[in-house]
């Protein structure tokens, strides 16, 4: 290629399209996605998440939880997620526009966390939550500086783990849920793939070509 | 590999210089320094391979893009027409009993049994299965006054709830709300429909309530 | 037919290698001592996979943060300073003169490491910014920007000021990954950090940027050692050139709309997976044209194409695997598993780094004057980092496969998934080892050739390295 800056100019001009393509391509086209708006209800989906599950949503961010759950739900035909029970319909871009950092994650060496808070039959308890933070489990890491040992002084904190056997703290002292260990777990409860948009809906079985034509609506 | 009793073993004796690498791949490009740019033909069945994947890659496009549309997350589906309502389809039983829920239970109470002397009751109530003009009407516009409604007197005041009153229910809410009403209590399918509630409004405009010798004036 | 030019062909090792001798030296040595530290790192991370409860105590070494941080010391530690390396030295040497701007070398390097280094503090104590491939804080990376500018130009300069007007595929890849990534990394930071899209757009902002590095930066590093070593060792013109360019194209056109492919099933429209498809379709002709192209390593001999021999083929499974698992009936068994994992290390260790591997084999005696200190060293670590590189990606294809199965599964647990894929995760881990033990063996053969203290540095040894013979272009 004997043209030098004609060279380095379609080098610049690939990179240019191919950004243009994909990252503005999908900025212009969910960039400005709103809330969608429900009549039945007079609510709009989704909501703004609490601002403790917000700061919840960085403490999961500077963790690195994201190595190893995702937050998408996949739909019915494409894998177990919601037989599962992880969410009750597939997750679409609407369910992040409130979120500063979604955190879809790539890779499912723990499960889908997508609808936590939301979860059937029961979503866990925040209890349940702390303890395996702050204990972990054979498969899941502790994540002990997360919380505080105190000495007790006088009443036992409101935020003091109940924890029992192996894993209880002498008897003075007590295990308090730190700040962020708080919004984390807010964090984790509040997650829930509520509302079941349009889009969202799996598409109708193809019974007959003309019921095909229906397609989305 | 290296034989070790080499005294270069570790190191890779080049085989070309760096000029005769230019010059000889040069070459092969067909270009000479003096010469406008022109390569040679690509192998035919390199040439054939390539069509074939971009052959692959159009029909692979045109089959699971969904054209590119926003809404399209399963990719053997089609975008929304463009006319097709974007909304939910709203049930109008569900939206009914919202709305009676937010307005009417106060009066009329949660079981729609009212509440003498003053909220008549909707189970059984002739007037609900009675003309779809008078009913809409009643909400349109309120009704004040004397009603009989199954042989007992009521009297009460009842408030517009439809649109341009302080409810401003919208004509799907007035409508919904009817239907529900009537299906739970007085056991009539037929839906009342949004056109009709909307068209009587903009029959009857704003009004003052209605009694009810006036509304027996309405077939 | 004779293609001498009109002056006397030049030695092997001339002022060209002198004179950059101790910036490209440094730019290694830094290479190599992250190579180590990353090796390190990565052993941690494997460890905690099957062994979760491993160092959990301490926040900076959680699992999440010890991922992040063994990622970005291998691909902005080990790869960039070896990449960068290769390619001013490439570009030095086919531009025909000495390199200019060398103490921009300098700076840009220490720059660039100080950088580096504060950025992974950064990430262990919590400003990871959870990006795959740029998880570097956001307070280092305007100065990465310019500190690899820095270096750049050097390489951008040698090639507009190279001798002969008509460049080499060397030179074509060389300049790209020098010219691209800046644009590269501000686009990603414009879009994900600076004024950050609304929600799934930064996923997909992030794949295209990781994307991004492996098309538009490291492969075209990785191919640039590949497109210049392996002629110059066997002393072939490489086959079917002609088609070069257009694989060359192919690649930087093509190569990052397959960004999305990770995206499948996910919030996103589906176009964008299926773009990805599309595009690991045609990049597939490039991986043709590649393996068609540098097909003469097979027959070479020596240390150094036995890495490219390794690096080749790897490259072109890492493409051919890249696309399979792109399509949504292939993604269905292998999405979020283990098997992701598996072709990373097949595209980051088993092809780019094998082929930094090769060229830094090459590159280092001809840079220093000396051969290299220890052949056995040379040879240990090149056995035993092909045998980690199999063992690793072995290991993850068959926990990734497992895993896969038993995902699809809804009565199957994940503590019943995690006992499942133990064992290989643990073989895994081996190799993390061995892979270490390898890289241990590079740094110290290099430090014994390249740091001799008291020892001059010699000029050049012209009994070193014999002169090459002429070569003829094949009959066209």
């Amino acid at each position: 290629m004997k043209n030098g800056p004609l060279f380095l100019f379609g080098l610049f001009l690939s990179v240019v399209i191919t950004w243009s393509g994909v990252v503005l391509g999908s900025h212009l086209q969910l960039g400005g996605l709103a809330p969608f708006y429900d009549e039945t209800e007079s609510q709009a989906y989704p909501q703004r998440p609490l601002g403790t599950a917000a700061r919840g949503q960085l403490v999961y961010a500077d963790l690195g939880c994201a190595a190893c759950h995702t937050q998408q739900v996949r739909r019915p035909d494409f894998g177990s997620d919601q037989a599962r029970g992880w969410g009750e319909r597939q997750s679409v871009a609407r369910d992040y526009i409130f979120q500063a950092r979604p955190q879809i994650g790539a890779s499912r060496f723990g499960p889908d966390l997508a609808n936590l808070g939301a979860r059937k039959p029961a979503a866990p308890t925040a209890d349940a939550l702390y303890e395996l933070l702050y204990a972990g489990s054979p498969t899941h890491p502790a994540y002990p500086f997360l919380f505080a040992s105190d000495r007790v002084v006088g009443e036992r904190s409101a935020h003091a783990l109940k924890l029992s056997g192996a894993k209880a703290p002498p008897a003075n002292r007590e295990v308090v849920a730190t700040e962020r260990a708080q919004t984390l777990v807010a964090y984790l409860l509040n997650l829930n793939t509520g509302y079941d948009y349009p889009e969202s809906r799996p598409l109708p079985a193809p019974a007959k070509p003309a019921a095909k034509e229906e397609a989305k609506k | 590999m290296s034989t070790p009793h080499r005294p270069d073993a570790a190191v890779d004796p080049a085989a070309m210089t760096d000029e005769n690498l230019l010059a000889v791949h040069e070459r092969m490009l067909g270009k000479q320094p003096d010469e406008k740019a022109h390569y040679r033909l690509l192998p035919l069945n390199l040439l054939f391979f390539f069509s074939g994947l971009i052959f692959f890659g159009g029909t692979y496009l045109g089959r699971f893009s969904g054209h590119f549309s926003p809404k399209v997350f399963n990719e053997y589906g089609a975008p929304p027409k463009p006319g097709a309502a974007l909304g939910v389809a709203v049930d109008p039983l569900v939206l009914g009993k919202t709305v009676y829920g937010q307005v009417c239970v106060a009066c009329h109470q949660p079981n729609g049994m009212g509440l003498p002397p003053a909220f008549p009751p909707l189970v059984g109530s002739e007037w609900l299965a009675g003309s779809e003009e008078r009913v809409i009407r009643i909400l349109l516009h309120g009704l004040v006054g004397p009603i009989k409604v199954k042989g007992v007197d009521f009297i009460g005041a009842m408030p517009a709830v439809g649109p341009g009153s302080g409810y401003n229910l919208s004509p799907e809410k007035v409508a919904a709300v009817l239907t529900f009403v009537r299906k739970e209590w007085v056991g009539i399918d037929t839906p009342i429909l949004p056109a009709k509630v909307a068209e009587i409004r903009g029959k009857d405009g704003t009004r003052a309530p209605l009694t009810v010798p006036e509304l027996e004036k309405i077939p | 037919m004779t293609t001498l030019p009109t002056h006397a062909a030049p030695a092997e090792v001339t002022v060209i290698d002198t004179h950059a001798r101790w910036p490209l030296l440094i730019l290694l040595t830094a290479a190599i001592k992250w190579l180590i530290l990353s090796g390190m790192l990565a052993l941690i991370s494997a460890i905690q996979l099957h062994s979760p409860a491993f160092l959990s105590d301490c926040a900076w070494l959680t699992h999440g943060r010890m991922a992040a941080l063994s990622e970005t010391a291998f691909v902005y530690g080990w790869a960039a300073n070896a990449g960068l390396a290769i390619a001013l030295w490439i570009l030095g040497r086919l531009g025909g003169h000495p390199l200019r701007a060398l103490n921009w070398v300098v700076v840009g390097t220490i720059f660039w490491n100080l950088g580096i280094a504060a950025g992974m503090v950064g990430i262990a104590t919590g400003d990871m910014t959870s990006f795959a491939l740029l998880q570097l804080p956001r307070y280092v990376q305007p100065l990465l920007v310019f500190a690899y500018a820095a270096i750049a130009i050097s390489g951008v300069l040698a090639w507009s000021g190279r001798r002969r007007a008509v460049a080499y595929a060397s030179q074509w890849y060389a300049v790209a990954a020098l010219f691209l990534f800046p644009w590269l990394i501000t686009a990603a930071q414009s879009v994900l950090l600076w004024t950050p899209v609304r929600g799934v757009v930064q996923a997909i902002g992030a794949g295209w940027y990781a994307q991004g590095v492996l098309a538009l930066w490291l492969f075209p590093l990785a191919l640039a050692a590949a497109y210049y070593v392996i002629p110059k060792v066997t002393g072939r013109a490489l086959p079917s050139y002609e088609a070069a360019p257009l694989g060359f194209w192919t690649l930087i056109v093509v190569g990052t709309w397959t960004g999305g492919r990770q995206l499948v099933g996910g919030p996103v429209p589906a176009w964008i997976p299926t773009i990805a498809v599309v595009g690991g379709a045609l990049l597939l002709f490039h991986f043709v044209i590649c393996a068609i192209n540098l097909q003469p390593v097979f027959t070479g001999r020596g240390t150094a194409l036995r890495f490219f021999r390794f690096g080749l083929v790897a490259y072109v499974l890492a493409g051919v695997l890249a696309l399979l698992t792109s399509f949504r009936g292939v993604a269905l068994h292998t999405q979020f598993t283990f098997v992701d994992a598996a072709l990373n290390q097949v595209s980051l260790y088993g092809a780019v780094s094998m082929m930094f591997f090769g060229a830094i084999t090459y590159l280092v005696p001809r840079l220093t004057g000396r051969a290299w200190a220890s052949p056995a060293l040379l040879a240990g670590h090149a056995a035993l980092v092909k045998l980690g590189v199999l063992i690793s990606v072995g290991a993850l294809v068959v926990a990734g496969l497992t895993q896969g199965g038993l995902l699809l599964d809804a009565k199957v647990t994940f503590p019943e998934i995690f006992d499942q894929v133990s064992v290989a995760l643990l073989i895994n881990t081996a190799a993390q080892f061995v892979l270490l033990g390898a890289n241990l063996l590079l740094l110290v053969n290099f430090a014994r050739t390249a740091c001799v203290c008291g020892e001059p540095v010699p000029a050049a040894a012209p009994d070193l390295f014999r002169q090459p013979a002429t070569v003829e272009a094949p009959a066209s």
